[in-house]
């Protein structure tokens, strides 16, 4: 996802993992180029339709600026949103 | 023109430049410069509360009358935490609430300094967003975008958290820009499982196909449907269609009660012909709702025919709870008269004939004559019909729900989502600032007045007139209710003792008046809502009464709780 440089938004992302107990099995953030914008990306351990659902709660977040979910386990297309 | 500013100045000067005319506060160490600014603001009307949790939910009731953003302002540390369950609250409920809290100054953050809390921490999962000011440079900008964030797309609380030292800098004023990121809104799009989001307009048609075919149609309106002001629109799709209408526990006076097409409260203690009628529905609209689990009961067995319709500002909250058909993404209002245009007029009897076939008499009992019903018609008959009503948390909140009469749109106020008892007295305070023509009833139980009654010194010193109903049962009445269908009438630590409330009145000159009968009512009633200013009336009523039907959590809604379970009864 991209989001805001902002600590606070990178603790909302993390606190919708937590509460859905998600596990993440690895995460990178980098500067996305634009400035005051990072690429965040989680590795998750979830089934398609979690994914979906946080990813959909994600895209909801006052910050974040887009979100893709780059591939399910169990779906077919490279990218799906 | 420029002068030089100090950042509580500035804080001031945006809130009125967001044409905010109250705020609810109490004040101490972290944001006394806030507090010394004020004065020389006298648009800002300070009110203030006794607790800073009455301050939330003052602002919140002031927020869901208004519709416009709802202010509270507390100091850092104990005063930021107690507005915890306020924004709690207004999260749950969708109401555009902006907190601004006091903190240490910047160097002292982070080394537990007195009365230091991250507030911002705390206060992550219960708001839209929260902000804490680095530098004064960005004070107006900030309050500017919160009280965007909190009106825009689904309302909800935010905080701004300033420390002190950046109320006390000072710099050149300039006005406030525009917000720094308006996000566009919710741009309507239908969002049906397993294709990808097409346009409204296939949504739209989508939703008309099914209702039109449709044999046991239902709308269901939530909060939404009050939240997006979609009342005429609505009910143009209910009359167009004869499709009855349910309303969840927030959307009450979203559709007038009287309405022949009115159906009832869904849910835990929804009627039975409205439960009934959702597990026979074919079709269901749902317009502005989340499908919470209170209104579901166990979703496995949730509507078992019925293909869903939701329409939703929301889109996580499509499928979220339940499985849907057509999920419209988009302002209830907006997407309703589209839906309104596109359907074919049509009738339902055969399925009101059904309906009405499920309907149920009244089982509650009731030892003496002063039931819930007497007391809420007197209420209606006083007010005539023209109060808003707010509740509190418990088994009076059920049958004010189910009971009272609502014609008028965005007459009835409670916590829904959070269910948090003491919400009724600060949240009337809020409502009668936002409605100081019309009348406010606070209704509460023993148990939840108790938690916000200081407030009444709120009412006293701030010429609040609100009008404060006790329902005292002398127990934790919902908890104790409980207690005997699910836990062997054990009633561990339920009954609770009261003061003597009209005395309590007295003490704060408030007219006070105890009822045991219903002959007594229209009089007292009559009176205290006459009253200039506030007044309480105690109701003395049935003791072991309990809220019919229920569903007991996480059962069917096919299979409410109807009366006395045989082994509980015999009081
Ligand atoms: C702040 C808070 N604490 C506890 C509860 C749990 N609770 C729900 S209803 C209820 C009983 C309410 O009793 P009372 O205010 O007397 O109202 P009644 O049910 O008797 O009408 C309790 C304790 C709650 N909802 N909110």
């Amino acid at each position: 996802m991209l989001l805001d440089d902002a600590l606070v938004t990178l603790n909302r992302a993390f606190g919708v993992l937590r509460r859905r107990n998600v596990p993440i099995e690895g995460l990178a953030l980098h500067p996305s180029g634009t400035a005051g914008v990072s690429r965040l990306t989680f590795v998750l351990k979830a089934d398609a339709a979690t994914a979906d659902r946080v990813a959909q709660q994600f895209h909801k977040m006052i910050g974040v600026r887009s979100v893709m979910v780059l591939a399910n386990e169990d779906s077919t297309t490279e990218a799906k949103r | 023109m420029s002068e030089m500013l100090s950042g509580a100045e500035i804080l001031c000067r945006a809130l009125v430049d967001a044409g905010v005319e109250v705020i609810f506060g109490y004040p101490g160490g972290a944001i006394m410069p806030f507090y010394h600014a004020l004065p020389d603001h006298p648009q800002l009307r300070h009110i203030l509360v006794r607790h800073e949790q009455a301050a939330a939910h003052a602002a919140d009731g002031y927020a869901r009358a208004s519709g416009r953003v709802g202010v509270c302002v507390a100091t850092s540390g104990p005063g930021a935490t107690n507005l915890v369950t306020g924004l709690a609250a207004a999260h749950m409920d969708n109401s555009p609430v902006v907190a601004i809290t006091g903190q240490v100054s910047r160097p002292m953050i982070g080394r537990d300094a007195f009365q230091e809390t991250d507030i911002i921490g705390i206060t992550l999962p219960i708001t839209k967003q929260n902000y804490q000011v680095q530098d004064v440079t960005e004070l107006a900008d900030v309050v500017a975008e919160a009280m965007a964030v909190a009106l825009e797309g689904r309302p909800g609380p935010v905080l701004i958290d300033v420390p002190k030292d950046v109320q006390n800098q000072k710099i050149e004023w300039h006005p406030p820009q525009k917000p720094r990121h308006p996000r566009a809104g919710a741009r309507g799009q239908s969002l049906t499982p397993g294709a990808s989001p097409g346009s409204l307009e296939d949504g739209v048609r989508a939703a008309a196909r099914l209702i039109k075919g449709a044999e046991r149609p239902l709308i269901m309106a939530g909060h939404g449907v009050i939240l997006a002001e979609a009342y005429a629109e609505v009910q143009a799709l209910a009359e167009k269609t004869g499709i009855p209408v349910i309303t969840t526990l927030l959307g009450i006076s979203g559709f007038p009660d009287g309405h022949a097409l009115h159906l009832g409260m869904p849910g835990m203690h929804g009627e039975v012909h409205v439960n009934r009628a959702i597990q026979h529905a074919d079709v269901i609209i749902g317009i502005g709702l989340r499908f919470d689990d209170r209104v579901t009961g166990n979703t496995a067995s949730f509507a078992p025919q019925a293909r869903i319709i939701h329409i939703e500002l929301d889109r996580a909250e499509i499928g979220k709870n339940v499985p849907v058909a057509v999920g419209i993404v988009g302002d209830a209002r907006d997407v309703t008269r589209r839906l309104v245009a596109a359907v074919e007029p049509r009738r339902c009897e055969r399925w009101l004939e059904h309906i009405r076939g499920f309907v149920r008499p009244r089982t509650e009992a009731f030892r003496g004559d002063l039931s819930p019903e007497t007391i809420l018609a007197s209420i209606y008959e006083a007010s005539h019909g023209e109060c808003t009503i707010v509740t509190d948390v418990g088994q009076h909140q059920m049958w004010v729900a189910k009971l009272y009469r609502y014609e008028r749109p965005n007459t009835h106020i409670t916590s829904g989502g959070l269910g948090a008892m003491g919400f009724a007295v600060p949240a009337a305070m809020g409502v009668h600032l936002a409605r100081p023509n019309g009348t406010v009833w606070a209704i509460s139980g023993d148990g939840g007045f108790q938690m916000n009654m200081a407030e009444m010194a709120t009412m006293v010193q701030e010429g609040l007139p609100v009008k404060m109903a006790v329902f005292n049962n002398g127990y934790l009445g919902m908890v104790r209710q409980w207690q005997q269908f699910f836990h062997e009438k054990r009633y561990s630590c339920t009954p609770i003792w009261s003061p003597d409330y009209v005395k309590l009145a007295a003490a704060y000159g408030i007219p006070g008046y105890r009822v045991k009968q219903a002959s007594e009512l229209a009089d007292v009633v009559g009176r205290a809502n006459a009253e200039a200013g506030p007044a309480l009336v105690e109701f003395v009523i049935e003791q072991e009464a309990n809220v019919y039907p229920m569903i007991p959590p996480g059962g069917s809604l096919s299979e409410p709780i109807e009366a006395e379970p045989a082994a509980a009864a015999g009081h």
